[in-house]
């Protein structure tokens, strides 16, 4: 990626920009331009003021001091997304889209075509579908919202975006909930996107992206403007240095040899499910195992049926021995065996309540007394939870919804860390949370391990299975094909049993 | 048995039978339609209506009484217009849910060519109906004002219980008032309870605790008057002399009256009976020699333990 | 332990941190009250005050139950015909029951019993409707309650159900006699509310239906059985209509199409009027006890005066429900600060 960045006048500067939320201050003196043609990468810890940037650039806050030029001329953004008829186009990370709306319809919110007043849907759909195959997107112009996966809705809202004929697009971890293959989509878009003169900023957590797409990088920590640099200078490791603002040596912990004699704890065999076909599996002791595969594969849907969330149609699993083939979501925690899900937002916690009720809710049981809850112990368990897992909260009466990713997945953690399963299956460990915080839970992972409970671990970020775990099985589209071991854990192996290239006889 | 007469017999039962079918074949047919019964005033009038049309059936083979009751009138409409395209009636008796909305219903009706008699609530445009009957909702006021003028002297203090705020509340109680007028009487205070036994207990209880001296109460309707009694027992001040008036006709009321309840001593009538005045005036029309087009006002008769031997019926829901 | 039903604005405010939407409710009766005895002091009379709880009894406790429900995300709109159903079967069956069981307590016992089964049935219905059957709750209970109400109509023929003399002299004192100075049902009422509150705040089964109403997904997630707990707050909400029926018969001894008309209304704008949240995850029993003294202090003081024209009085009690709701939602201080 050799774009050489010419001086051309940036489209949009903010200079100096300061914000306080009340008396907390959030950003200081930030300045931060991007010009026609560019892709400016922002990276930081979370918390380290990104999305406050993001939504001062998109009008969506005021800056308390200091100014946003349009164009090399002051101009004060309009708020709630007006600033969108000005060419700047945010796309948040909760995605924007109205679930029980058709992706035209989506597409075409508030500038719908129109012939006589009445709605020209064939018009509307003919321009959404030629984006759609621009873009290379299997979903028709008619399918709704609520049907699509994560990854498709990502993909809408880019083409929402382009349809907009955006100049400046911000986009949060757009790549967050992408697998490989489509980000490689998505990245052609974005260069598209560049030649049409579009100025783009992108904030990721995936930092050999960023090498990878960005012409410019800049620096955020602890709310204040570190360096915005050429990405030709920089490598991974120097933007994770200066994020962190320390030397981060061993983002994996050093590996464990599992234990290959220990006891067999989860024994799966042919089973059958809603996207889940003939898969079978063991898992040791004391095992950390990776499930890899593109999205979709049925990585999830195997879990969630073994968990007892969704109804198994046939096969056999033992836990301990023991048949558990019909378990409720209640039997099998008590069981020891836990599921911990991908979508913390929507799945994982009551974002509208405090930290103690969410932490206790999946263990609550436990937490009972003469029929009623003990809420000493609740508290208790609390501050055990926070020191064990660094949960930083400003106090702990706020609610989750407002603490950031990164203590929102520790707060899961320990959430379901509390019922003291001796099997957790962890869905997405790292989802949209930065280094930091992505270090302390491998080394969590890797110390449960080493105290011998089993860990799923489900990712679609390679390094982070290669990084952590003893074996990894690799799906595609239900089943299993490949279960690889030692030196065959690479990316290059996963990625032609997850394409569909390579194929283990495993039965 | 010569054959003369016999042929005259036969010519005469030839001629009946064929009267007899020329009738069978031009049966008068009457629709009556009124609101389903929700409470029990309108349950004894289905009731009454009932009874009416066995009675009238047998007295005139070549009478067809067709009863058809509707929840709501959008529901009355549709039933009117049923009875003329279905059973092409010759005639209708209707008590109107609402009289706005029924006022074009019952006009097509009309347009048909069938006679028309209204029961109770007026509609909304004069001169559509042949035939008009009802209660008499200002003489259910000022009869209740004079039992009251009768009973209580200068000085005395009353309270009212209205019904639900309607045409019909509002004639009842102006009357009531003008009636009351210059008597000496006072009247408290008056509040809506909505025809209805809890409303009727609740405001009650209220005007208890807000007036220390009460002598009697007119509750306007039976079923108001059954919560008010109740009221009246739960504070202990249901002696010395207090009465409570109420209207209508119920037969637990009436026969309380005639067992000589001094609580409830009388009652003012607005009989639910007043559909069978109207189908029998209706079948009148087309069986009597005398004129029947015109407006029926019942009496708002004062029952007392004299004469409400006659008002009661026992098998009657109301 | 007391609920929030009897305490005053200042013990609200010791147990709480000082907060409009707890002491929204509360501020709003106290008002209200003021306002009852400045028009006319006999407002604070024992004998109304009497009154006036025994009164929110039936609303109140029916509120307590609709706390759970829409605590739990749910709606319940069938309980005022469920009441008016279950008054109607009760009165039918002790009014049978005479010839066999005499008209002592056991036919009374037997009528209350019939009571809570009925309730519990009609609630279980409900609740199995909305999990098992996966319709709106909305849709469920909008056609139960045309279904109970034209039940009693049907069991009336029409008219009134009247409960024979003879029982009524038993079963008489359960609303009219009292018990220290308080009448049954507000003694039935205090135990519901306690019982209620403390199932809510302080039971697994309260924190499930916070969380189930608060997100759905995440409760399935979290291993609860959201179906069952679900119907449970149905069959809850039955239970409570059993109570506020057991109590109401008493009262007239009569049941018709017009008994409990517009109960569900007043009993979920009690629960909202309380603070708890219309589209669940939120519930607060004490609020919901205060919201149900207020709709009936509102009624009791407009009876008291003749200020305001009869006319007028749902437009009365419409403001006063959104007064005491905006009291209740708005977050003075940030208002405060976001003029300035």
């Amino acid at each position: 990626m050799s774009m050489e960045v010419s001086a051309s006048a940036a489209i949009i500067e903010a200079v100096n920009i300061s914000k306080s939320f009340g008396p907390i201050p959030v950003l200081f003196s930030v300045s931060m331009d991007v010009r026609p043609g560019e892709v400016h990468a922002l990276i930081g810890e979370n918390g380290a003021g990104k999305s406050t940037l993001m939504k001062i650039l998109s009008g969506f806050h005021d800056p308390t001091s200091g100014q946003i030029r349009l164009d090399g001329k002051r101009t004060p953004l309009p708020p709630n997304g007006a600033a969108e008829h000005l060419g700047i186009v945010l796309i948040h990370q909760e995605l924007n889209l109205a679930e029980q709306m058709t992706v035209e319809e989506n597409v075409f919110l508030g500038r719908e075509i129109r012939t006589n007043g009445f709605l020209d849907r064939a018009a509307m759909r003919a321009e959404v579908q030629k984006y759609l195959d621009e873009i290379g997107l299997d979903i028709l112009p008619t399918d709704r919202i609520s049907k699509l996966t994560i990854a498709q809705k990502q993909m809408v809202e880019i083409v929402k975006a382009v349809s907009r004929n955006a100049r400046i697009l911000i986009m949060d971890e757009p790549t967050a909930v992408l697998t490989e293959e489509e980000t490689e989509v998505f990245f052609r878009q974005v260069k598209k996107l560049k030649e049409s003169g579009v100025g783009i900023v992108f904030v990721s957590h995936k930092l050999n992206e960023v090498k990878e797409i960005a012409d410019r990088v800049t620096i955020l920590r602890d709310g204040q403007w570190i360096d915005t640099r050429s990405s030709q200078d920089l490598t991974p490791d120097t933007m994770a240095q200066m994020m962190v603002g320390r030397e981060l040596s061993d983002l994996y912990p050093p590996m464990h040899e599992a234990d290959v004699d220990a006891d067999v704890v989860l024994e799966v065999k042919n089973l059958r499910a809603q996207g889940v076909d003939n898969v079978s599996f063991g898992l040791r002791k004391g095992e950390i195992l990776g499930f890899s595969g593109l999205i979709g594969s049925g990585r999830t849907a195997v879990f969630e049926a073994i968990c007892g969330l969704s109804p198994i149609e046939s096969g056999e699993i033992r836990l301990f021995g023991q048949d558990a083939s019909n378990l409720s979501v209640a039997e099998a925690r008590d069981a020891g065996l836990a599921y911990l899900t991908k979508d913390r937002k929507e799945k994982g916690l009551l974002l509208d309540k405090q930290m103690r009720p969410n932490l206790t809710l999946f263990a609550l049981p436990k937490f009972v007394r003469n029929l009623s809850i003990d809420r000493k112990a609740e508290e208790n368990a609390l501050t055990r939870a926070i020191r064990r897992f660094d949960v930083r909260a400003r106090d702990s009466s706020i609610t989750v919804g407002k603490l950031s990713g990164g203590n929102q997945q520790k707060l899961l953690l320990a959430k379901v860390m509390e019922c003291e399963p001796k099997i957790v299956i962890i869905d997405e460990p790292t989802r949209g949370i930065d280094v930091g915080t992505k270090q302390q839970i491998y080394h969590f992972i890797a110390a449960l391990a080493a105290e011998g409970v089993s860990v799923v671990v489900i990712s679609s970020e390679m390094p982070e299975i290669i990084g952590t775990c003893h074996r990894v099985v690799v799906m595609r589209e239900g089943h299993i094909t490949g279960i690889l071991t030692g030196d065959h854990i690479n990316e290059n192996e996963i990625m032609r049993y997850a394409a569909g290239l390579k194929r283990e006889e495993l039965h | 048995m010569s054959m003369k007469k016999a042929l005259g017999a036969i010519a005469v039962t030839g001629a009946l039978v064929f009267a007899g079918a020329a009738v069978a074949d031009e049966k008068i047919k009457i629709g009556v339609s009124y609101p389903t019964p929700t409470h029990a005033w309108a349950a004894g009038m289905n009731w009454h209506a009932e009874q009416a049309e066995k009675r009238l059936e047998k007295i005139y083979p070549d009478v067809d009484l067709i009863l058809v009751n509707s929840p709501d009138p959008g529901a009355q409409a549709s039933a009117l217009e049923d009875l003329v395209s279905v059973h092409q009636i010759d005639a209708l008796v209707v008590l109107p849910f609402e009289s706005e909305p029924l006022t074009d219903p019952v006009l097509n009706v009309k347009k048909s060519g069938a006679w028309i008699t209204v029961v109770d609530r007026g509609l909304s445009q004069p001169g559509i109906e042949d035939l008009y009957v009802a209660g008499n909702n200002p003489e259910l006021g000022r009869v209740s004002a004079q039992y009251m003028k009768g009973r209580l002297k200068d000085g005395d203090n009353i309270v009212i219980l209205r019904g639900i705020p309607t045409v019909i509340d509002n004639e009842r109680f102006d009357a009531f008032m003008a009636e009351i007028e210059g008597s000496g009487i006072n009247v408290l205070d008056h509040k809506h309870a909505n025809w209805n036994r809890d409303d009727g207990f609740e405001v009650m209880q209220d005007f208890l605790s807000r007036f220390p001296d009460i002598d009697a109460v007119w509750a306007q309707d039976d079923d108001i008057a059954i919560g008010v009694v109740a009221a009246l027992k739960q504070a202990g001040r249901d002696g010395d002399g207090m009465f409570v008036v109420g209207g209508a006709g119920m037969k637990e009321t009436i026969k309380a009256i005639m067992d000589g309840d001094e609580l409830v001593p009388v009652d003012v009538l607005y009989p639910p009976a007043m559909i069978a005045t109207a189908m029998d005036a209706t079948v009148n029309a087309f069986k009597s020699n005398g004129p029947v087009a015109g407006r029926y006002i019942l009496g708002a008769t004062l029952i007392t333990r004299e004469n409400a031997e006659s008002y009661y019926f026992p098998e009657s829901p109301f | 332990m007391t609920t929030a039903s009897e305490d005053t604005a200042a013990k609200t405010a010791k147990k709480f941190s000082v907060d409009f939407k707890t002491l929204g409710p509360a501020i709003a009766l106290l008002l209200l009250c003021i306002i009852g005895f400045m028009l006319n002091p006999a407002f604070v009379s024992e004998g109304n005050l009497t009154n006036l709880l025994t009164r929110s009894a039936f609303i109140g406790i029916i509120a307590v139950g609709a706390t759970f429900v829409i605590t739990a995300g749910g709606i319940d709109l069938s309980v005022g015909s469920m009441a008016a159903a279950i008054s109607g079967v009760m009165i039918i069956v002790m009014n049978n029951a005479i010839e066999t069981m005499g008209s002592g307590v056991p036919t009374v016992l037997l009528g209350c019993g019939i009571a809570i089964l009925l309730g519990i049935g009609a609630g279980w219905i409900n609740g199995a409707l909305t999990t098992k059957g996966k319709i709106e709750a909305f849709i469920v209970t909008l056609g139960t309650m045309g279904i109970y109400r034209s039940l009693v109509t049907y069991f009336a023929d029409g008219g009134t159900l009247s409960l024979n003399f003879d029982i009524r002299g038993t079963y008489r004192p359960v609303y009219y006699d009292s018990f220290l100075g308080l009448p049954f049902p507000v003694w039935v009422f205090i135990g519901v509310a306690i019982c209620g509150w403390l199932l809510l705040n302080r039971t697994a089964f309260g924190r499930y239906c916070t969380a189930i109403g608060s997100n759905e997904a995440v409760a399935k997630y979290s291993a609860i059985n959201v179906d069952r707990v679900k119907t449970l707050t149905y069959i809850i909400q039955g239970l409570c209509v059993s109570f506020a029926t057991i109590i109401y018969v008493p009262r007239l001894g009569s049941a018709s199409a017009s008994t409990g008309v517009l109960w569900e209304l007043e009993a979920i704008a009690a629960v909202i009027i309380g603070g708890t949240v219309l589209k669940g995850g939120y519930g607060r029993i004490g609020g919901t006890i205060l919201g149900a003294l207020i709709l009936t202090t509102i009624g009791n003081i407009l009876n008291f005066t003749d200020v305001i024209s009869n006319y007028l009085n749902g437009t009365m009690q419409g403001l006063i429900i959104i007064v005491a709701v905006l009291l209740q939602r708005s977050d003075w201080k940030v208002s405060k600060s976001g003029k300035s």
